[in-house]
Order: structure tokens, then sequence, then C-alpha cells
């Protein structure tokens, strides 16, 4: 078992690697996605730059909350495509038939689709999303531990969400736009105060929809501390993704051949 | 007669490519109700917090709705081009009897015939269940023609970002750059009078405020006053970019043949 866990971590390192040196292989065309990302990231910004100039607070949130919650999202997202960019992929893979080659060897399909690609972007996102955080003021020596500890589960959430829509391509043809929608609604919905959603809404935001689980929640764990919030957000996010495993195997067993000719490796 | 005829075809295929991609047209339909959702709620907030607009939150849902409706109808065909200048497809489409760059506005025209009814009719539905009001009719007969017109340069914007990857290869970081400057210069989600003058002055001299802030402020001010100088604009700004990329495609044949294809 405990040679197994060894064996596949070794795994994942490789692939990481790989993957990495295959991003940064065009070293300039990665500095100026990686910048370009960034700088997008930032003139996002300039709208609650100008809004909350205004207005000061919006329901008790003031600029370094905003800061705080879209600093988690975009570095929780930042590290997913960086490290695990195939999950944005998925839906690309099972409608060509890509996942053939994968299916063949001696790893498990899912990882392995999942670590197959990064993306020069994400490096971006996760820098600026750094960056936010440190500009929210809510980051200390004390409070690092916990805010890294956020981020990798927003990272994990991210994953099991990705996973989850982008799975949809099993059961139904060409639904990459549908699932890549799905996500942009979902991360629309977590760089936005959470306060500004309430009843029934809410309830599909840590549920259909969690953006709770990708930033809402690790931004009070960040502020507040609280042990049962951060309890909350483990449990809810490792039963996500239980919750994507179980979808793509499930659409794995129908799974049809794409009968595609190529060389992997 | 007959070079219409041949634009026409592509316009028809695209129009019948993008009312077949219902998922897609669905997809955008839904995110397009969630951002008008998600913007009800935050002008609601604004509103609790002192409105720094003379504007209701009412009509800016509405501005909102209607500037979305001109980004989203949008085709954005820079990518498929990016990807027929990488791979090399575009060289095969070089002798045919048409003109590649008409032949890629074409084709947004076409799918944008599509997509603008079914968004327009999400925008109206949503924007009214959000808000319980409607604005006048007049503005709204008015955004229609302007609104399409905006779209319709935008997307001959996108085929101008697709020629540059003749030579940057990856035009993406650039598409980017322009979503962003369509967001804060073009007043996608805040009229340009919450912006510090400066801005406001540095947006006058893009095409941006033309294209959103320019007919989504119909909805706000009235659309009678406004709608001459938008309409100069508008012709101005087609010209432009209908003549931007003409010439990048002028020069990047040139260096096609240059370089031996």
């Amino acid at each position: 078992m405990l040679k197994n866990l060894a064996n596949t971590a070794r795994f994942c390192w490789a692939l990481l690697r790989t993957s990495l040196k295959a991003v940064t292989a065009l070293r300039g065309s990665f500095l100026l996605s990686m910048t370009f990302m960034a700088l997008n990231n930032a003139t996002f910004f300039v709208f609650w730059w100008v809004l909350l100039g205004r207005v000061g607070t919006l329901r008790g949130w003031y600029m370094a909350d905003v800061q705080l919650l879209f600093g988690i999202s975009a570095a929780g997202f930042g590290l997913m495509q960086a490290t695990l960019g195939g999950a944005v992929h998925l839906s690309t893979l099972i409608d060509e038939g890509g996942l053939d080659p994968l299916l063949c060897q001696p790893k498990p399909t899912l990882l392995y689709a999942l670590g197959c690609r990064s993306q020069a972007s994400a490096f971006g996102d996760l820098f600026s999303g750094v960056g936010f955080m440190l500009l929210s003021g809510y980051l200390s020596w004390h409070s690092a531990a916990r805010a890294l500890l956020c981020v990798l589960v927003s990272f994990l959430a991210y994953t099991a969400i990705c996973i989850s829509f982008f799975s949809l391509a099993f059961g139904a043809k060409k639904t990459h736009s549908l699932s890549r929608q799905l996500l942009d609604i979902l991360i629309t919905f977590s760089l936005y105060p959470e306060p500004l959603f309430g009843g029934p809404l809410r309830l599909v935001l840590f549920t259909l929809l969690p953006a709770g689980f990708v930033s809402y929640l690790p931004a009070r764990v960040v502020k507040s501390a609280s042990t049962s919030d951060l309890l909350c957000l483990m449990a809810g996010t490792a039963f996500y993704l239980w919750l994507a495993v179980r979808i793509f195997q499930a659409g794995l067993r129908r799974y049809a051949s794409g009968s595609r000719f190529g060389v992997f490796g | 007669m007959s070079t219409y005829r041949k634009y026409w075809a592509f316009a028809r295929v695209a129009a019948s490519e993008a009312a077949n991609q219902r998922a897609e047209l669905y997809g955008r339909a839904l995110f397009f109700a969630v951002i008008l959702g998600v913007f009800a709620a935050l002008w609601r907030a604004v509103a609790e917090a002192g409105m720094p607009l003379r504007a209701e939150q009412e009509k800016l849902v509405w501005y909102l709705a209607a500037t979305e409706w001109i980004l989203l109808s949008t085709p954005q065909r820079h990518m498929q081009i990016q990807d027929e200048v990488r791979r090399g497809d575009v060289a095969y489409q070089l002798p045919r009897p048409v003109s590649y760059p008409r032949a890629a506005l074409a084709q947004c025209l076409g799918a944008l015939l599509v997509r603008a009814p079914l968004l327009g009719v999400v925008a109206f539905v949503s924007a009214f269940a959000f808000t319980g009001r409607m604005p006048a009719l007049q503005s709204l007969l008015w955004l229609v023609p302007f609104g399409m017109l905006a779209s319709a340069i935008l997307a001959e914007l996108y085929v101008a970002l697709g020629l540059l990857s003749f030579w940057l290869t990856d035009a993406t970081p650039l598409y980017w750059v322009t979503g962003k400057l369509l967001f804060i210069l073009g007043g996608l989600m805040l009229p340009l009078e919450l912006y510090p003058r400066w801005l406001q002055r540095v947006a006058l001299c893009t095409p941006f405020p033309s294209l959103l802030a320019g007919p989504g402020g119909f909805l706000i001010n009235g659309a009678e006053q406004a709608a001459p100088l938008l309409a100069l604009r508008l012709l101005f700004w087609a010209c432009f970019s209908f003549g931007l990329v003409e010439l990048l495609f002028w020069r990047a044949t040139r260096s096609l043949q240059v370089s031996g294809g």
C-alpha cells in the first residue's frame, strides 16, 4: 500500500516536471503569457478600485476583503491550471478519443489526463493571486501557513469541479463550451463578495456551483482562523473530490474508443 | 452581384453552424443571465451603501444587459484564424476567388445574426426579471441597430487580432488585453462617468466606448440626442477596423510570399 503510494507520488512528480518543462520550453512565449495574465487580473481590479473608491464598503466588505477573495480564487485556479492543466481539456480528450493511449498505461488514467498539461498563463494567475493576497494585508507570519493551506484547498476544489464539469463529455457530445461556460460562471461567482448573494442562491453556491469552497470559505478561514470553518472547508472539498473521481470513473465505463492513431509519450 | 453572393454563402454557412452549436449558445445564454443576476445583486448592495451615480440601480442593470448583449453576441474568430495560420491551412485558402478577411467578416456576421436575437431575448427577460422594470421602448428600439453594428465592428477587430498571429504566433495575450480594455475603457460594467476624468479622456480616443458604453448609454440617458454622434463614431470605427484588417492581411500575404509560404 505504502509502496504503491510512493510510486504514484513519484509518477506525479515526474509528470509535473515534464509538463513544466514543456510549458517553459518557449521561454519568451511563457513569460509573455504569464505577464499578460497577471496584467489581465490587475485590470479586472480597476472595477473594484473605482466602485469601492466611491462607496467605501459593500455590506461590510472593504477593498482588502475583495483583494483576499480574488487572491485566493486566482491562486487556487492558477495552481490547478499550472499543475493539473489537463482538467480543463478532459472533454476534448474524451470527444476525440484521446483517452485511448492513457488507458493502456500502468498508472491511473485520471491522474495522467490531469497532469499531462500545464498552462503558461496559469503562472500569471498564481503570482497575481499571491500578490493580491499580500496586498490585502491579511497575511502575516502567523497566518501564512493558514493562507497556504486555504490556497491548496481552493486548488483541490477547483480540480474536483473541473473534473466533474468536463466529464459531461462522457454523456453527450461537444460539451466543451458548455463545461467552459459552467466553469466561467463558477469563477464569476467566486470573485464577488459572498454577502451579495442570499437565499436559495447561496445554497446553490455551496452545492451545485460550489464557489463557496473555492473562495468564500477559504477567505473566511484566512480572516477569522475559525476551526469549524476550516473543518467544513476540508470536509466539503474532500466530498467534491470523491464525487469528481466517481463521476469520472462512471463516465470511463461508458467511454468509447476514438480508434485514433497517434504517438504518445 | 456575384461577389456579394459569395460572401452571403459564407454568412449562411456560419449562421447554420452557429445555430447547430446549441450547447455553446445555451451556455452563453446561461452565463449572461448569471452575470445579470450577480450585477443586479451588486447594484442593490451599492444602492444600500449610497449610489454614487445619478442613475437608478434598475437602469444600471439594463445598461449592463445592453453592453453584455453586444459583447456576448460578437463572434470571436481570432482563435480560428490563429489556428489556421499556425497549421498553415491559410496557405490553401489564398488561391480561392474570395478575400480571406472578408470571408471571415461574412462568417462573423452570419453567426452574429443567429446569436444576437437569442441573447437579446435572454437579456430582455433576465433584466426585466431582476429589475421588474422596463426602459423606454424607443431607447430599446434604437439600441438594436446600434448594438448590432457595434458587435460587427468588434468582430472585425477580433479578425484583426487573429491576423496578428502571422507575426506573433500566439495572439492570445493581445486578446486578453483587448478584453480588459473593453471592460475598462468600454465601460462594460460601469458607466464611464464613474471613472476618473483622465481615464474618460483616454477612453474617448479608443473605439471601445463607442462599441459598448455608447449603445448601452441609450438605456440610461435616452437615445435621441446621443444617436447621431454615436452613428458617426461607429461609422468611423467601422471604416478604421475594415481598413486595418485589409492592411494587416495585405502585409501578411506579402511576407508569406517573400518567405515562400
